[in-house]
């Protein structure tokens, strides 16, 4: 089976990636699926600052419960409050409609230390 | 020497059942570090069932039978022998909780009924199938406060009059979290409003109250209460119980974030046990601490109930559980469901409509005799009240006791009655036996 790996964007091995242009963050395709049918996503608070390796938020699915974790620090200025209602886009569309939250970046440079998306598709 | 029903094993299938495993004696199948051995004799003669009978009832001859009109958060209520009946059939009386939906669907709708009945009684939407006690469901509401995002501080602001031990769980329970118990002074046996503005601040995280207090009191001021906590970014959490909510307005309506409290009903009352409910807003559903039973459908779309929301629970999250309460008092639940439905709406009200009866006519006239007036606070009461005494009233106590009536002495000169449906015979008697004592 293979996964939709975007080329814009940059990886976590905890299966997260973040867009350096948009500050979006969200969790990869080939996460999702393992996860299976998601039921709920907590968010952090508009407004929180996020250290690297800051717990983000938690995605549950009817399978687990995983925390996320931020790959980058920054401010959080938006979550996407579309999951809140309809927690399934997560599924449909991970790198589209199924973000997770935006962050105004501490440093654009930070996300040079992450995967590429050929590095992370070894990794899977 | 043959078994018995209780101790089935002769000597010889013991010794049979040690030769099997190659082993010399019992002893040598434990492993007991010897610190902590126990090597004395228990002193206990092996007796026929009669004699043990005879002997315990002589055993507890010896309690003073004194006629209780104590209180201060345990209440006696008159439990109607359907309880009984129903709950000790061997579908519900079972040594562990019944949780598997696929063998359980009575109980676990009767647990259902259970959080229904205290979603209609607090004004909340969620009710979880009950916690250990008010104590603990007060402990759990603070952990509750710290979890959620739209509560924030470290300050949990709880009234004078709540007694110390419920404060003492709070305080256990929130050891090594970031949260410090502060008491707030009261007026005349409620929260003292101005002392309250003076104490919120942005630490606040949550503030208390009861309704009725642990005086006896009725909460006036809950709404406003709840408006400051809420101005202040606080949680709002108010105590109150089934039978005090049948009347007073329902503390979700008045802006209670959470309700916890004693179920009272169901139980005899009995060694300070307790039954916590424990309900909340939707918002919260998914910090909600202990077990929910939510309806679902079977897979021929058949009405069903199951444990639902376990994602919180310690069993699947492990050490980020909402709590780390994985079962519960179910079958107390159960029976508190099945004394509530028998009272229905209209029992439970008449009940309540007692209860604020009662102690006001026995207050009255306690106040006509020499030497002690009641109630102290100007307040309404339910079911109990404190009387302030001349004399010393834990000397007025203790001639009670030897009249035959227990009474609490709550200060130097503050005496605590409490009456309900199952000692207001009594009450005649002890106005003679008080009257007598305090002349």
């Amino acid at each position: 089976m293979s996964f939709e790996i975007p080329e814009n964007l940059y990886y976590t091995e905890s299966h997260e990636w973040v867009d350096p242009e948009t500050g979006k963050i969200g969790i990869t395709d080939y996460a999702q699926d393992e996860l299976g049918d998601i039921v709920f996503v907590e968010f952090p608070g508009v407004g929180d600052h996020l250290e690297t390796d800051d717990e983000l938020g938690v995605v549950e699915s009817i399978k687990a419960v995983s925390d996320i974790y931020s790959p980058v620090s920054g401010e959080v200025t938006a979550v996407n409050e579309a999951l809140e209602g309809e927690p399934e886009l997560l599924n449909d569309d991970p790198y589209g409609e199924g973000w997770l939250v935006e962050l105004d970046l501490d440093s654009t440079d930070e996300v040079e230390s992450l995967l590429t998306p050929e590095e992370y598709e070894s990794q899977l | 020497m043959s078994g018995s029903p209780y101790a089935p094993n002769t000597e010889t299938d013991t010794s049979e059942m040690l030769d099997a495993v190659g082993v010399s004696d019992v002893e040598a199948l434990f492993d007991i570090p010897e610190p902590v051995r126990f090597d004395g004799d228990f002193d206990i003669e092996s007796r026929s069932e009669p004699a043990v009978l005879n002997m315990v009832s002589d055993m507890l001859g010896n309690n003073d039978d004194l006629t209780e009109f104590l209180g201060r958060g345990y209440y006696d209520h008159y439990v109607p022998s359907v309880v009984d009946r129903l709950s000790l059939r061997s579908e519900f009386l079972t040594s562990y909780t019944q949780y598997q939906p696929e063998v359980t669907q009575g109980f676990l709708q009767a647990l259902f009924e259970y959080q229904s009945i205290l979603v209609e009684l607090t004004g909340l939407p969620v009710a979880n199938a009950s916690m250990y006690d008010a104590a603990s469901g007060l402990a759990e509401a603070a952990l509750l406060a710290s979890r959620i995002r739209d509560a924030d501080g470290t300050d949990v602001l709880v009234p004078e009059y709540v007694r110390e031990e419920r404060v003492s769980v709070l305080e256990n329970y929130v050891a090594g979290h970031d949260i410090n118990v502060k008491r707030v002074g009261t007026a005349d046996g409620t929260l003292d409003i101005d002392a309250l503005t003076a104490a919120v601040d942005e630490d606040t995280l949550m503030v208390y109250a009861e309704s009725p207090t642990t005086r006896g009191t009725i909460e006036e001021h809950l709404a406003e209460i709840g408006e400051i906590a809420h101005e202040n970014d606080a949680m709002f959490a108010v105590a109150s119980d089934p039978v005090a909510m049948s009347i007073l307005e329902a503390p979700g309506d008045l802006g209670a974030d959470v309700v916890v409290g004693d179920a009272v009903l169901g139980m005899p009352n009995a060694y300070g046990m307790g039954l916590g409910i424990f309900a909340t807003r939707d918002d919260y559903l998914r910090h909600v601490p202990g077990r929910l039973i939510g309806i679902g459908e079977d897979q021929d779309g058949k009405r069903a109930f199951t444990l639902t929301l376990q994602t919180r629970e310690q069993h699947i999250r492990r050490e980020r559980a909402t709590s780390n309460i994985c079962t519960n008092q179910a079958w107390v639940a159960l029976r508190t469901a099945i004394h509530a439905a028998s009272l229905g709406p209209d029992g439970l009200v008449d009940l309540a409509e007692q209860m604020v009866e009662l102690p006001r006519d026995l207050a009255a006239q306690l106040d006509a005799l020499p030497g002690i007036e009641a109630p102290v606070h100007d307040r309404h009461h339910f079911r109990e009240f404190v009387a302030r005494t001349e004399a010393p009233a834990s000397e007025i106590a203790a001639d009670l006791e030897d009249e035959g009536f227990a009474v609490q002495a709550v200060d130097d000169h503050e005496l605590q009655f409490t009456v309900t449906e199952t000692n207001e015979h009594a009450v005649d008697d002890l106005l003679a036996a008080v009257e007598e004592v305090v002349a």
